[in-house]
């Protein structure tokens, strides 16, 4: 398991979106996005592989701080990032599509959010 | 321009057996628009880490889905195991490539009879799903359960298998193999499949990476990338050979599927030849503390599992990707322009597994 | 570009005219099941402690203990048939054994209650019931490390290491040994 990259990299708001074109143009796919609940905000940690390596770009917006959706660089991003919207209340900006809540249809908002 | 329409596709549809729920919008017969949408079967497994310790997790991954149970299992065992640091059992690691490789077998080969049901092909769907009763009957001879093993845990495996077991798996898998043939030579000849397959649902190399295809989706269009070669489990010391197509249509993908079920047979056998002795798990204890994400090859594709734990016996985070996910944003560009009546075939050839996609 | 062929299925579908059906008559031949098969959770009333170890382990929350009452209860339509609970057993009382639960119009529970006279014994002796094999700590071999009271599955053991004290509510503790079991210098003994 430890022959292959898989590091995790803390990026700022402002050097998201450059570091998301980066990693479009060189080459890198887009595997995963996941959303955590952390005090006082969201951790997003966009994880991309190119061959069998993977980095993971790890964001940290405050709770009502908007993150930029990642849907014209990548397109194939909306159904996780809509996921990350609706359940954890994550504040994404023109994701495309955007289902407005209504991936899932239920009747909580955010039900993953808050820690039980 | 002619009229368009939209037409609601599920979540209840007689050619598949997963609530996969899709609108079509349609100009005459030809499909131009899809939206896909999930949560009719949303069960928010990912939450209840807040409630179940994590060694009772286990059993709770493993219950995300049926036909990727062993998978999800040993995803999750595998992630919680890097972030404590524990050092599997050489045996453990053996025995669960078996049954994952195993689950493999049996998922594939439902695969292949859900295919043959969805062109009308009935027989072919039956001798599918008759091979597939043996994989399931060695399941339950070996770990107590057909679809829901429960045999992973985190720092090995709860059961061993005796030589008698490991002999009876082979012999499975001969039986399988020498019956396997003559089904081959009608998924891979016969006429009707190559009518419904060629040439239709095409995902170029370029789309399939730009659109996040994973497993054998990404591989039927040429890409090769096979997530067992990361080296989990056994894998590194098995030789494991990406398997790709070409042309990227529903016939590449169904080729690749039917390659990787002979490939599984042979590391099942590479596997049972090599395995070692000695313990099959190792003592656990305090929590984790930490966060990894694992990537495994499931027989849908690559599934991706991330644990965020904080030194307490309740994790912070689970999360799980699984392939279907992945696939689903690909499927919707495939089925831009094809017919109406491709839709239900061209959805079943991505094997989604939407209890999965749903959690 | 592979060939196409016909009737490549033809030969197939002629031999499965003449052979035997692959699969069993069920109602009228029984169900054959391998043995390791995990098909419902079985105990062995007599020897439970009902420590709750089950009840905690379970993923699906299908067992409930009742200590005072001396009931093991287990929702046969919660059980998930995970096997959690027969390896969470220190007496090893539990088991998975063959066939299915039988299917109901109702959610049905089974309740087991631990056979009358132990009861009645461990109640008459009361709090002085070392005979049913408490824990007893050796002071000269304990280096209050705390580990049987983090262990203890009822948070009946109270270790204080500044002050030294090791102490034991024997009202919560239910005589599973777990504690005698973790001690690393071997100080603790169950005396019964």
């Amino acid at each position: 398991m430890d022959d292959y990259k898989s590091e995790i990299r803390k990026i700022s708001m402002a050097e998201f979106f450059p570091a998301i074109v980066h990693m479009k143009t060189d080459k890198w796919r887009l595997v995963q996005i996941c959303a955590t609940t952390v005090e006082g905000g969201y951790e997003m940690s966009y994880s991309f592989c190119k061959g069998y390596d993977m980095v993971t770009l790890r964001l940290e917006p405050k709770e009502d701080e908007e993150v930029a959706s990642i849907t014209q660089i990548y397109p194939c991003a909306y159904i996780q990032e809509n996921e990350a919207a609706e359940l954890f209340g994550v504040k994404i900006g023109r994701i495309k599509p955007d289902y407005q809540n209504r991936l899932y249809r239920i009747d909580q908002t955010a039900p993953f959010r808050d820690k039980e | 321009m002619a009229k368009r329409s939209i037409i609601p596709f599920g979540p209840q549809h007689p050619v598949l057996p997963e609530p996969v729920h899709l609108d079509l919008v349609l100009e005459d017969e030809t499909v131009v628009g899809v939206i896909p949408s999930i949560g009719y079967v949303h069960r928010g497994l990912e939450k209840l880490v807040d409630k179940r310790d994590y060694k009772q997790y286990t059993y709770v991954a493993e219950r995300i889905c049926g036909i990727c149970s062993c998978g999800h299992g040993l995803g999750y065992c595998l992630a919680v195991e890097q972030i404590m640091n524990i050092e599997v059992p050489d045996r453990a690691r053996y025995l669960r490539t078996i049954w994952v490789e195993m689950s493999r077998v049996h998922s594939h080969l439902l695969w292949l009879g859900l295919l043959a049901d969805a062109m009308g092909f009935e027989s072919l769907h039956m001798e599918s799903w008759r091979l597939r009763e043996k994989i399931l009957d060695m399941f339950d001879e070996t770990t107590g359960g057909r679809i829901i093993h429960s045999v992973n845990q985190v720092g090995g495996v709860q059961k061993d298998m005796d030589s008698t077991m490991l002999n009876d798996i082979l012999h499975a898998i001969d039986d399988i193999e020498k019956q396997m043939k003559p089904i081959v030579k009608t998924f891979l000849h016969d006429y009707t499949v190559q009518s419904r397959l060629k040439g239709v649902g095409v995902l170029s190399k370029d789309d399939a990476l730009a659109q996040g295809a994973v497993g054998p989706m990404l591989r039927a269009s040429g890409v090769e990338y096979d997530a067992r070669l990361l080296g989990y489990g056994a894998y590194k010391d098995l030789t494991v050979e990406p398997i790709i197509s070409k042309d990227g249509d529903s016939y590449g993908r169904c080729e690749v599927r039917l390659k990787e079920l002979f490939q599984s047979f042979d590391l099942i056998r590479e596997a049972i030849g090599k395995i070692p002795q000695g313990d099959i798990s190792v003592p656990v204890k305090g929590n984790p503390d930490g966060e990894y994400f694992v990537r495994i090859e499931q027989p849908r594709g690559e599934a991706i599992y991330y644990v965020k734990g904080s030194g307490k016996k309740y994790l912070d985070r689970f999360r799980l990707r699984t392939p279907t996910t992945s696939n689903i944003p690909p499927m919707v560009e495939m089925l831009k322009g094809c017919q109406l009546a491709d839709v239900p075939l061209l959805i079943l050839t991505i094997d989604p597994c939407v209890s999965c996609t749903e959690r | 570009m592979e060939k196409t062929k016909y009737f490549t299925f033809a030969g197939r579908i002629l031999k499965n005219l003449f052979k035997k059906p692959a699969t069993t008559q069920y109602p009228f031949e029984p169900a054959d099941y391998p043995a390791r098969m995990r098909g419902h959770v079985e105990i062995k009333i007599e020897d439970c402690i009902t420590c709750g170890l089950c009840a905690r382990a379970c993923p699906s929350l299908a067992i409930q203990v009742d200590r005072k009452a001396g009931t093991w209860t287990i929702s046969r339509f919660d059980c998930v048939q995970c096997g959690s609970c027969v390896i969470a057993c220190p007496k090893n009382c539990l088991i998975m054994e063959k066939g299915y639960t039988e299917p109901d119009i109702l959610k049905k529970s089974e309740t087991f209650t631990k056979p009358q006279e132990e009861k009645k014994e461990a109640g008459e002796n009361g709090a002085g019931a070392a005979a049913g094999g408490k824990p007893v700590m050796d002071a000269e071999k304990c280096v209050y490390c705390t580990l049987c009271a983090k262990k203890c599955p009822q948070e009946a053991i109270q270790v204080e290491r500044k002050e030294k004290i090791w102490k034991l509510d024997e009202e919560k503790c239910v005589e599973c040994g777990i504690c005698a079991g973790v001690c690393p210098k071997k100080a603790i003994e169950m005396k019964g």
